[in-house]
């Protein structure tokens, strides 16, 4: 009686098993098809295009990316998001984690108070001041210059990295900074030397956000870029869409540049990105 | 040690760059951006004082902006409430296989790291009239509705297909965000209600939702401030067309700020934006958030 319960109730859960996986590759496809549609498209030309969603192209259409990578000078683009972001990312870290161990580690009054200063930043909209930094940038001539990216984007990535690294050097045991304090450190040597290195994981996490959040960002970089050879890739990329015309193929195999680089950096390092997004998520 | 822990010129030296930067080009802009909001101010002008004059124009005389509210408050709502239930079964579902768990997973947040930008453009070709999606459904015979054009109804066609597109993109974020918190439920208080006689389903509703109730609060108030910021995926699919049918507050702040240069004005609806984030959240947290369970 019983072992004929058990073997019911394992065919059912195998039923069940069966349906989630079929549910999860379902969505799968969702997920991966529109991406397989892209680099699939932009390799056709536009007639073939316009002809059937399945229709091969004659010849693979090489020059759609040389094209997009020369006349929509997202070579330039690709440049000037890296100069930004590997700058921002560099900053934030130093500058978010100095406020993190000043927080989290030393001793003072103001410690929650500026916490909680710091945490208000992450509730507020962006678009609020972006016509008060806009009109202010302009007047010391910081529009139209990489330097007027990395501001805003340094101060709007703080919190969380702050966030972040605060709960890292709270979880860092005592004993490690009191005998550094024996042996005759001082605190900045106790930071350089001993904290900072130490929170590794937490600093990859952070970057790693940071680093996504800023390379995607559109609308700081569309008000304050008018020039053509500063513009980031996000920018650069709405350009191929024209109010009478949009050359498809070409467009796509811009978007194929743009998202590429991402895709390889989230393939490599999937499982330590998701399960670092989530760690810094938890804590966040 | 402690003496040590307390120097108040290290402490001054730490904070001080992440403060000044943050008063500098985060709370300063926004002092400014309230009182902006008061003023006439544009582009050529400098600001002069007219009161609530910006506030009232908004609210009684602007019908763009009726429409902008109405889709922000719409794409609020969907997104809270589609995010929490998907984002929940996925992360149920995942955590219940083994086999496969981080491939699925690693695919489901994938388009969280990926440019809106270029997603936003990417989707607009698969919804364009005559390309993408429509000409699969025509091989079929089927003729396909014009996703980004329509306009009939109350919240229009190409409002449900954008919020459709934001759910696509971001539900790999909640999704995550629940996964993390129900792995940290010790697995003793499943099995003991197993061995009452517990199913899945129960144990789900009565052990895993109480206890990541808090973190539902957190994902919930992170979904609704990036849905009232959201800006990147409408400007690149519709640009607030056809007609700013899609116009929502972000675009129409963009629209009014900076095609129009009516600063002014656009602080004003900046302000209302903000004014927004700070009650969806309060809200959020005082409703959703409750005791921290001991796990």
């Amino acid at each position: 009686m019983s072992k004929t319960l058990t073997k019911q109730k394992n065919k059912s859960s195998l039923v069940v098993k069966t349906l989630i996986y079929i549910f999860l590759s379902f969505l799968a496809v969702i997920y991966i098809l529109p991406l397989l549609w892209v680099i699939f498209v932009s390799v056709k030309d536009d007639k073939t295009l316009f002809v059937s969603p399945w229709a091969m192209p004659e010849r693979l259409m090489i020059e759609n990316y040389t094209f997009a990578w020369t006349a929509g000078k997202l070579g330039t683009a690709t440049l000037n998001s890296a100069i930004v972001c590997v700058v921002t990312l560099v900053l934030c870290l130093l500058i978010g984690s100095m406020a993190a161990f000043a927080i989290g580690r030393l001793r003072w009054k103001f410690a929650n108070v500026m916490m909680t200063y710091f945490l208000t930043g992450m509730m507020i909209p962006v678009h609020c001041i972006l016509i008060p930094l806009f009109t202010r940038f302009a007047k010391m001539g910081l529009t139209n210059s990489l330097l007027g990216l990395i501001l805003p984007y340094l101060t709007l990535s703080l919190p969380l990295t702050i966030f972040i690294m605060t709960g890292f050097f709270q979880g860092m045991p005592n004993e490690l900074f009191e005998s550094a304090c024996i042996d005759g450190c001082s605190i900045y040597k106790i930071f350089t030397h001993i904290a900072f290195p130490l929170s590794k994981t937490g600093l990859f996490v952070t970057g790693l956000m940071t680093f996504v959040a800023n390379w995607n960002e559109l609308l700081l970089a569309m008000v304050f870029i008018s020039d053509d050879t500063k513009k980031t890739l996000p920018v650069s990329l709405s350009k191929f869409v024209g109010p009478y015309n949009t050359n498809y193929s070409q467009m796509f195999a811009a978007i194929v540049i743009a998202i590429i680089p991402t895709i390889v950096v989230y393939c490599c390092f999937s499982n330590s990105i998701v399960d670092g997004l989530t760690q810094g998520a938890v804590k966040g | 040690m402690d003496k040590l822990l307390r120097d108040k010129k290290a402490i001054i030296l730490f904070v001080a760059p992440a403060f000044l930067l943050f008063t500098f080009v985060l709370f300063i802009p926004i002092c400014q951006s309230i009182y902006y909001s008061l003023c006439d101010y544009n582009a050529l002008t400098k600001p002069v004082f007219i009161g609530l004059e910006n506030y009232r124009q908004l609210f009684t005389a602007d019908k763009t902006m009726r429409i902008a509210f109405k889709n922000s408050l719409f794409f609020l709502v969907f997104s809270v409430v589609t995010q929490l239930i998907v984002g929940l079964i996925l992360a149920a579902l995942l955590t219940n296989i083994k086999k496969g768990r981080n491939f699925f997973k690693n695919i489901y947040y994938l388009p969280c790291v990926l440019s809106s930008a270029a997603l936003g453009l990417l989707w607009m070709f698969i919804f364009t009239p005559k390309l993408g999606i429509n000409q699969v459904l025509a091989q079929f015979g089927i003729e396909g509705p014009l996703w980004l054009m329509d306009t009939k109804g109350f919240i229009i066609l190409p409002m449900w297909v954008i919020a459709s597109v934001s759910l696509w993109q971001y539900v790999g974020q909640s999704m995550m965000l629940y996964m993390a918190q129900i792995s940290g439920i010790s697995t003793s208080l499943y099995e003991a209600s197993y061995i009452d006689g517990c199913t899945k389903v129960q144990a789900f509703r009565y052990i895993t939702l109480p206890l990541i109730r808090p973190m539902m609060a957190t994902a919930m108030s992170l979904n609704a401030i990036g849905s009232l910021k959201f800006f990147d995926l409408i400007f690149n699919m519709t640009e607030g067309g056809p007609n700013h049918q899609t116009e929502v507050l972000a675009t129409h702040l963009y629209q009014q700020g900076f095609k129009y240069f009516k600063y002014g004005y656009a602080s004003a609806i900046g302000t209302v934006l903000l004014v927004l984030c700070l009650i969806v959240t309060f809200i959020i947290n005082k409703f959703v958030k409750m005791e921290n369970y001991e796990m």
